[in-house]
């Protein structure tokens, strides 16, 4: 089977950090050939960990390593002519450049889109900053936390709770709104390569992080749209339980006697099921509980009688006997379980690379297989500082 | 010439509920033809709120009934004049109704159809029952959010909607190979590893540190300060990520705190990091006496990363997405004007997203059966009273 699906797709990442690299990373694992330019001090992500020992060093990030892994790697310096020349020739032989400014902004260098589309006019030129160039805030700094909070994702996250003013809304963990925007980035850098392929028409394409996010939430906009309040934070104030959320009789988290597991019998037939699960309690016939509508009401008791039950199993032993009853139920599973979970390792999802600094380590793989198509997922390391210098730049290197 | 990407491509959509009518519309509002294929015997449950007006535009609907014989036989025609297809129903269910890859393939050679499924369709657990909210937890992607030394969170609307842009960039990949190619693809797509896909660092932290990764809140591993501070008003907060030293100099001027900036315990991040509770308070003192909004003002100005906690009604109303054109007013199928989410990108110098609003059931029946495959009529009819377009 040919190797990816983007065979002879040239990409330059100038992209620091999460955003601009995630893009890059999607395209690289669908196989297109990705040079990832660096300034000389190299990209901030080299800075952020997680490192071996909590002592940070460049070629050591676990987050630089995942999100640059099947990359090409060179150093650049912008601000020089040279340097700014050589990357101009590049770009005149590109698909597509990724940035996501700031520090490194190419329109600052002179290599913006207008500048670079005269000697390439099918140029994909994807800018990804976090409010896009438009509306009064497209100047503003963010970062993941503030993306997350100004969204909306963080009123979400926690579920209701018994006092907002002292359990602030809080966001998830890792950098999900950065890789939002690459998400949406590559989405909209595929579609306008797709037409490049038709039409030989090129793109300026510019993603707002902050939209990508909004977006992730259409339906809440949608319900703003028709005039609905937003679900309330405090637990007094929650009548019905939303979708998405967990909440009574959709579903929740129950103690187990080595972590939690989650629950969701939310139909009547899945309830009628779990409650076999359960082994019949004698309570399962009381009029608190009997309905839908009434395990909502009764939830904070009804969940003490479920945890008084689960207290007494482990979490795979539930999650195994209610799914062979087509209940709906995971274990809570942390890192450590999931890189020993069979069904993950029977799919082959993760990964091994060999870094000539960093080591061996397993890497989260794609959530995708194609019938037709074998895609480059352990192509190469994530590059060294400067790595291709010589192999791709030649002798000005 | 300038036509919108995806111009020219046929969807039949049979996917339903968040994650693959989210793909759809992505693929819908960049040039292609969407047909969602429902049935009264079985409503898309989204069809009972707003939700379905956002998930669901740009599309068009047809009704028909793929449990029956001649239901089947028309999604094969439907297949053969179509370039994608998606499904979204849990593992092995496409399969019994007929439609695996095999078939499908026969009726379209070149056909891309995408299958998504809560644990993908492979592998021992392939057949779990699952919901986005289960998968977070099951993936690990709730393990890393929450407060320290509590239960696991039980809120975020976050697997559906990230494995609906997932779907339709792989999609859009797909294409691209096949316009290279000629030759099509079956997708098995799994939402749990797009969800543990989407949290590499604490899987390598794992195996660098031998460390289970433990929740912690709003805060940072390294940058600090770093979180929500109380504003003016019940439930009010405003995010502040300060992620270097100038940023902390201009925080600290910002809140008259000179002597914060001055003293070189806070000098970098490490030490910051260390005494964050001590400076939490100092920020707190000073945006207590703020609207949220202003404080985002004022903290920008001072070029701090920052802005408000908000909920879904006040992103609604943000004049950020307001002035930014984010939105389009749509006639919705009640009759009423409202203002619809658009797209978060922009192709510039080419015509804007296609957005319209979302259908009714069998809306598109005449143009999908007539139009489309070129029945009769009378053929039509007599499907719609034998409940085969249903």
């Amino acid at each position: 089977m040919p190797d990816g699906l983007l065979p002879g797709v040239k990409v330059l990442d100038v992209g620091q950090g999460i955003s601009g690299p995630c893009c890059a990373k999607i395209l690289a694992q669908m196989g297109a050939e990705v040079i990832k330019v660096e300034p000389p001090e190299g990209d901030l992500a080299r800075q952020m960990g997680p490192f071996p020992g909590d002592i940070p060093h460049p070629e050591k990030s676990g987050l630089f390593l995942a999100m640059n892994a099947n990359k090409q790697g060179i150093t650049l310096d912008l601000s020089s002519p040279g340097d700014a020349e050589a990357f101009r020739n590049l770009a005149a032989g590109a698909d597509i450049v990724i940035e996501n400014p700031p520090p490194v902004s190419l329109e600052g260098h002179g290599l913006g889109y207008e500048s670079l589309k005269n000697a390439n006019p099918g140029l994909i030129f994807t800018s990804i900053t976090p409010f896009g160039n438009r509306g009064p805030y497209k100047d503003f700094k963010a970062t993941d936390l503030v993306l997350y909070h100004m969204s909306g994702h963080a009123h979400g996250m926690l579920g209701p709770v018994k006092d907002p003013d002292s359990d602030p809304p809080i966001r998830a963990g890792g950098h999900q709104a950065e890789l939002v925007g690459g998400m949406a980035a590559a989405t909209a850098t595929l579609m306008a390569l797709y037409r490049k392929r038709m039409t030989g028409q090129g793109s300026r394409i510019d993603i707002s992080s902050f939209e990508a996010m909004v977006t992730q939430l259409i339906s809440g906009l949608a319900n703003s749209a028709y005039g609905r309040p937003a679900p309330p934070r405090d637990l007094a104030k929650v009548e019905e339980a939303a979708i998405g959320g967990m909440v009574g009789a959709i579903g929740g988290i129950l103690p187990c006697n080595d972590g939690y597991v989650a629950i969701s019998p939310r139909e009547d037939a899945q309830w009628e099921r779990w409650l076999q699960v359960m082994g019949g309690p004698t309570w399962a016939t009381d009029e608190r509980y009997a309905t839908r509508d009434a395990r909502q009401k009764n939830s904070p008791a009804l969940w003490k009688l479920l945890s008084d039950w689960s207290v007494n199993h482990s979490k795979h032993e539930i999650a195994r006997m209610g799914q062979e009853q087509r209940v709906p139920c995971f274990p809570v599973n942390t890192v450590q379980d999931l890189l020993s979970d069979e069904h993950l390792a029977d799919r082959e999802f993760f990964v091994e690379i060999d870094h000539p600094v960093a080591g061996v380590l397993r890497y989260p793989g794609a959530a995708y297989r194609f019938s037709n198509s074998h895609l480059p997922l352990t192509a190469r390391p994530a590059p060294l500082l400067g790595q291709h210098n010589r192999e791709i730049l030649g002798s000005s290197a | 010439m300038n036509e919108l990407p995806l111009h020219g491509i046929r969807v039949l959509d049979l996917s339903w509920i968040i994650a693959g009518p989210t793909a759809t519309r992505f693929l819908a509002s960049m040039g292609a033809e969407v047909i969602k294929i429902g049935s009264a015997r079985r409503p898309d449950p989204s069809t009972r709120g707003p939700a379905f007006q956002a998930y669901n535009q740009s599309k068009l609907y047809a009704s028909l009934n793929i449990s029956t014989p001649e239901g089947l036989a028309l999604v094969k025609s439907l297949i053969a004049v179509s370039d994608v297809m998606i499904e979204n129903f849990a593992a092995g269910v496409i399969e019994r109704l007929g439609l695996g890859y095999d078939e499908v393939r026969s009726a379209r050679p070149d056909i891309i159809m995408l299958a998504s499924s809560g644990t993908g369709h492979s592998g021992p657990h392939k057949d779990y029952v699952a919901y986005g909210s289960l998968l977070q937890h099951y993936t690990g992607w709730n393990s890393i959010s929450g407060y320290p030394d509590r239960e696991p969170v039980t809120g975020g609307l976050w697997a559906d909607p990230w494995v609906g842009m997932e779907l339709a960039m792989v999609t859009a990949a797909a294409l691209n190979n096949r316009a290279l190619t000629g030759q099509g693809q079956y997708v098995d797509f799994s939402m749990a590893e797009a969800l543990s896909a989407s949290i590499p660092e604490p899987i390598l932290d794992y195996q660098m540190n031998s460390r289970v990764k433990a929740p912690m809140g709003n805060r940072d591993d390294w940058y600090a300060p770093h979180g929500v501070y109380h504003c003016v008003g019940a439930d009010r907060w405003v995010a502040i990520a300060v992620t270097n030293d100038a940023e902390w100099v201009s925080l600290c001027q910002l809140i008259q705190r000179s002597d914060l900036a001055a003293d070189p315990m806070y000098a970098d991040a490490a030490g910051r990091h260390e005494h964050r509770d001590h400076l939490d308070a100092a920020i707190t003192a000073w945006t207590i006496q703020h609207e949220d909004h202003e404080a985002m003002q004022l903290l920008q100005r001072a070029g701090v990363p920052s802005g408000p906690s908000q909920d879904i009604l006040r992103v609604f109303n943000e004049p950020q997405l307001r002035e930014a054109g984010y939105f389009t007013e749509l006639q919705t199928s009640d009759g009423e004007l409202r203002d619809l989410p658009g797209l978060p990108w922009r192709l510039e110098g080419g015509p804007g997203p296609y957005l319209t609003e979302a259908p009714v059931l069998g809306q598109h029946n005449a143009y999908v059966y007539q139009e489309l495959l070129g029945l009769p009529e009378t053929e039509v009819d007599r499907m719609i009273e034998d409940q085969i377009i249903y």
